[in-house]
């Protein structure tokens, strides 16, 4: 059977081979360790501050304003944690929501096991947050914001801009998890008053177990992690150089190639979406035109998504259900029940993320396995009247 | 995270077999709820105990769908009986191994989904036979036994027994009401379910018959009806009466099986009639006098034989997972015991008084429903000596209470008699499930009844109670039938 056609790229996406390359020379014999005076060392540490260079010009920040993590949800824990930590001990509050990547989202039930309130702000229909209902959650005690950019299973881009001023207005710090939205969307710190922001390396075609956190010049922020003081002391551990190097080259192509990125990934989408319409009871899931433009997402009524998603790689196709994460365990999607959908529709949902790689060639033999898949699937289903 | 599946499952899932539903199905079965994520659906087409054709349907994760395939491919075409057998381990297997973690759910899902397609079947089949009062037919096959399994340890051994001995036996279990453990939600153990796991580990086939609507009618509604009489129910008794026994036989019909089996404690003598079992601490001889002997001459009762301990013991040396489930309640149908308020929920109490053997009026109560004869807490009457209840009038509402000695009686009417052995056999009569049993004369009342005379008093008769009478040596029951209404 050839490659199949890969469709899920907010899972993970493809290396590309450009960043490949750029990683090689420090998985050899050769590589050093940064904190090491001697001349290895020292081109490690080349390696690591050119790689900061290009994350902190992917965002509009300054290098010294980027910190090496291990991955999206470890930037994303170093954040919520370490913004309460740093909080006043009066400020026991956080405004989180309801629609947050799992990092974000189980970090937040921590701290409430640990003895903070947390206001869960509902997202509308759509999956938007509603930046009035936001605003009137902030608190004089709040210590600190959530809210994702983009969110991983629907696709929805929320208004950072203007969550972000609320939150810069009162004080307040304002984290946002932009693994998917990086990439995708322009994200530029000068223009957003955001405290912190998470993205992560395999999701724009970089390595896996590398992400990064950006934190504003003056913000207070505890680290999590101690040890040898790598980072600034916000994440002690020996850098992972070979994953920085391939995420600073990921960031480097994300930025010089965004528009056209977009633009191929957008017209793809709206070929899924068309093409997904055409069947019968299938519905979009997400905002209709505040998307990322990699994202469809469809409830398919009376078809299993774990069933969908095996059937279609059968036939070659790799796509998701719902979030990788929770696809795994037999358990409805926590966002579409936060839109408001039954047990049923969340449980039939479909998400089909494209990528800077995939050709309208590709989506056009999807839609035909799908239509396909769909139909086999629903003639079993005792739940689809059809 | 997300464990793979075995290849045969994507296989199933890719490629499903029987998938669909039959038009005009023999029996159709449903199991889950959509909004637990897994619905299965199975149709079946059964001619002369054989799954002609079964077709499934699933909503549902992966394993779920493909569970189906592997199911309906294992008993599509199969006889009856074996199709029966066929276990979740079965299914497992033919998917290739275990399952992953989590995913078990997918065997019991599917499995659920036949068995009440087969349940569906059965109902068909009897249609209102059944719920008449199926006394059985004559052309019972020479051997085979269907074994009554209600998830306890008692029957669970006696179908071990049987089919240790060599039988041909197919494990039976009835839906008799909705009140059985976790029966309604989805995901939590239920006692057909149960039963079903117990039957299939020990390689027998498992049917389950519905019976609720029998059930309500001969047993629930005779309950009510006898309180609200003034009588003291045995629903136990009721049920083996009308239910039980019958249902076993028109299983053992239909599959061409000579014998019933349940796991009473008694055993089936000559005549045919019963005689009390080894283990007499056990005995259950006084709840099964009203089995027709047209159904005693085919009923076997394995246990009969053996002490509970030693029944236990079995159970545990065979691994049975009910070897530890603990003694069943009085009223299967009343899990918290509280039978007034039971009782309560389907009639409407109307108060009246309470008064003394003179018609005097000691106070009020709240309906007769609450009361039986012999019961001495609940009165609501302060009297220097304890009072009793010592008859109850539903007609004029009244409760009579009176003091002990005015609850003892000397002479018993008994009604609705089923006589095993010529009725002046009998020597003694128990008139109480716990009471042991008292030397007496009978003679006939000329009316169809018979009059047990006391050789000493016996307190608290209570109308509607059964009496059961036994032979001189004290180990056959030569009959029994209900307590009449002293006044009557």
């Amino acid at each position: 059977m050839p490659d199949p056609v890969y469709l899920d790229n907010a899972a993970t996406t493809p290396v590309d081979p450009r960043v490949l390359e750029a990683m090689l020379p420090h998985l050899g014999a050769t590589r050093g360790n940064p904190s090491s005076l001697h001349a290895r060392g020292v081109a490690a540490r080349e390696a690591v501050e050119a790689a900061r260079g290009h994350v902190a010009a992917l965002l509009g920040a300054s290098p010294e304003e980027i910190f090496f993590t291990a991955g999206g949800t470890e930037a994303d824990n170093v954040a919520v944690f370490g913004l309460a930590r740093a909080a006043d001990p009066g400020k026991r509050h956080a405004v989180v929501s309801g629609v947050e990547h799992a990092a974000v989202r189980e970090a937040a039930r921590r701290l409430e096991a640990e003895g903070f309130e947390v206001s869960w702000v509902g997202v509308d229909e759509y999956g938007l947050v509603d930046p009035a209902e936001f605003a009137a959650a902030l608190r004089p005690d709040t210590a600190l914001a959530s809210v994702v950019w983009a969110n991983n299973e629907i696709g929805t881009v929320q208004p950072v801009r203007e969550l972000a001023d609320a939150c810069a207005r009162r004080g307040i710090p304002f984290h946002t998890d932009a693994v998917q939205a990086a990439g995708r969307l322009s994200l530029d710190v000068r223009e957003a008053a955001v405290s912190t922001l998470a993205i992560s390396g395999h999701k724009i075609y970089g390595p896996q177990g590398v992400g990064a956190l950006y934190v504003r010049g003056g913000t207070d922020i505890e680290p999590v992690v101690f040890g040898g003081g790598q980072e600034q002391g916000l994440r002690s551990g020996t850098e992972n150089v070979a994953g920085i190097a391939g995420l600073g080259e990921a960031a480097r192509l994300a930025r010089e190639e965004l528009g056209e990125r977009v633009r191929h990934e957008a017209a793809l989408r709206d070929r899924v979406i068309s093409g997904v319409r055409g069947l019968p009871d299938v519905e979009l899931n997400g905002h209709p035109e505040l998307r990322l433009s990699n994202n469809a997402h469809f409830t398919v009524r009376g078809v299993g998504a774990e069933s969908l998603v095996l059937v279609l790689d059968s036939l070659g196709y790799a796509i998701g259900s719902g979030s990788a994460c929770s696809g795994g365990g037999h358990q409805a999607s926590g966002v579409l029940l936060a839109l408001g959908r039954d047990e049923q529709d969340a449980l039939s949902a479909a998400r089909i993320t494209v990528g800077k790689d995939n050709t309208a060639g590709e989506v056009d033999g999807f839609l035909e396995a799908f239509a396909g898949a769909v139909g086999r699937l629903r003639e079993l289903s005792p739940v689809y009247a059809g | 995270m997300a464990e793979a599946y075995n290849p045969k499952v994507i296989d199933h899932l890719v490629r499903p077999r029987h998938a669909g539903h039959l038009e005009e199905p023999s029996g159709r079965g449903e199991s889950g709820d959509a909004a637990c994520g897994d619905v299965a659906v199975f149709s079946v087409q059964i001619r002369e105990n054989e799954v002609e054709e079964a077709r499934y349907e699933v909503f549902g994760c992966a394993a779920c769908v493909a569970a189906g395939s592997a199911l309906a491919e294992l008993v599509h075409g199969k006889p009856l009986l074996e199709a029966a057998r066929v276990s979740k381990a079965d299914v497992e297997e033919a998917l290739g191994g275990p399952l992953p973690q989590g995913k078990g759910h997918a065997l019991t899902l599917v499995l659920d989904a036949l068995h009440k397609a087969f349940e569906d079947h059965w109902s068909r089949t009897a249609a209102a036979g059944l719920v008449d009062g199926y006394v059985g037919g004559g052309g019972a096959g020479e051997g085979g036994v269907v074994a009554a399994m209600s998830g306890g340890v008692d029957s669970a051994v006696t179908a071990l027994l049987l089919k240790e001995a060599g039988q041909d036996v197919a494990a039976v279990t009835f839906r008799l009401h909705d009140g059985e453990r976790g029966s309604r939600s989805c995901c939590s153990p239920d006692t057909v379910l149960f039963a079903r796991d117990t039957a299939h580990r020990m390689g027998l086939p498992h049917f389950t018959l519905n019976l609720k609507e029998l059930f309500n009618k001969r047993v629930m509604q005779d309950f009510v009806g006898s309180y609200e009489k003034g009588r003291t129910p045995n629903p136990c008794v009721a049920c083996n009466a009308h239910v039980k026994f019958h249902a076993a036989a028109f299983l053992a019909d239909e599959l061409g099986f000579r014998h019933v089996a349940t796991g009473h404690y008694a055993r089936v003598a000559e005549g045919p009639s019963l005689a009390r079992p080894v283990d007499e601490s056990k005995d259950q001889t006084y709840v099964l006098w009203p089995i027709p002997k047209e159904l005693l001459a085919r009923a076997v009762f394995p246990l009969g034989d053996y002490r509970k301990s030693e029944v236990r013991r079995i159970a545990e040396d065979r691994g049975l997972a009910v070897a530890y489930t603990p003694e069943s309640q009085d009223i299967c149908f009343i899990p918290d015991g509280d039978y007034r308020r039971f009782v309560r929920k389907t009639v409407s109490a109307e108060p009246g008084e309470v008064v003394d053997r003179e018609g005097v009026v000691l106070g009020r109560h709240a309906g007769v429903v609450d009361f039986t004869v012999g019961q001495r807490r609940g009165i609501g009457v302060s009297a220097p000596t304890p009072l009793y209840v010592t008859e109850v009038r539903p007609k004029s509402k009244q409760v009579v209470v009176g003091r002990r000695r005015d609850l003892e009686v000397r002479e018993v009417r008994v009604r609705d008699l089923n006589w095993f052995l010529p009725p002046e056999e009998a020597s003694s009569v128990q008139v109480r499930y716990n009471g042991g049993p008292v030397a007496c004369e009978v003679e006939g009342d000329g009316e169809g009844g018979w009059i047990a005379r006391l050789q000493e008093p016996v307190m608290g008769v209570a109308a509607g109670q059964s009496a059961v009478f036994y032979s001189a040596d004290g180990g056959r029951v030569v009959g029994g039938g209900v307590v009449a209404p002293g006044g009557e």
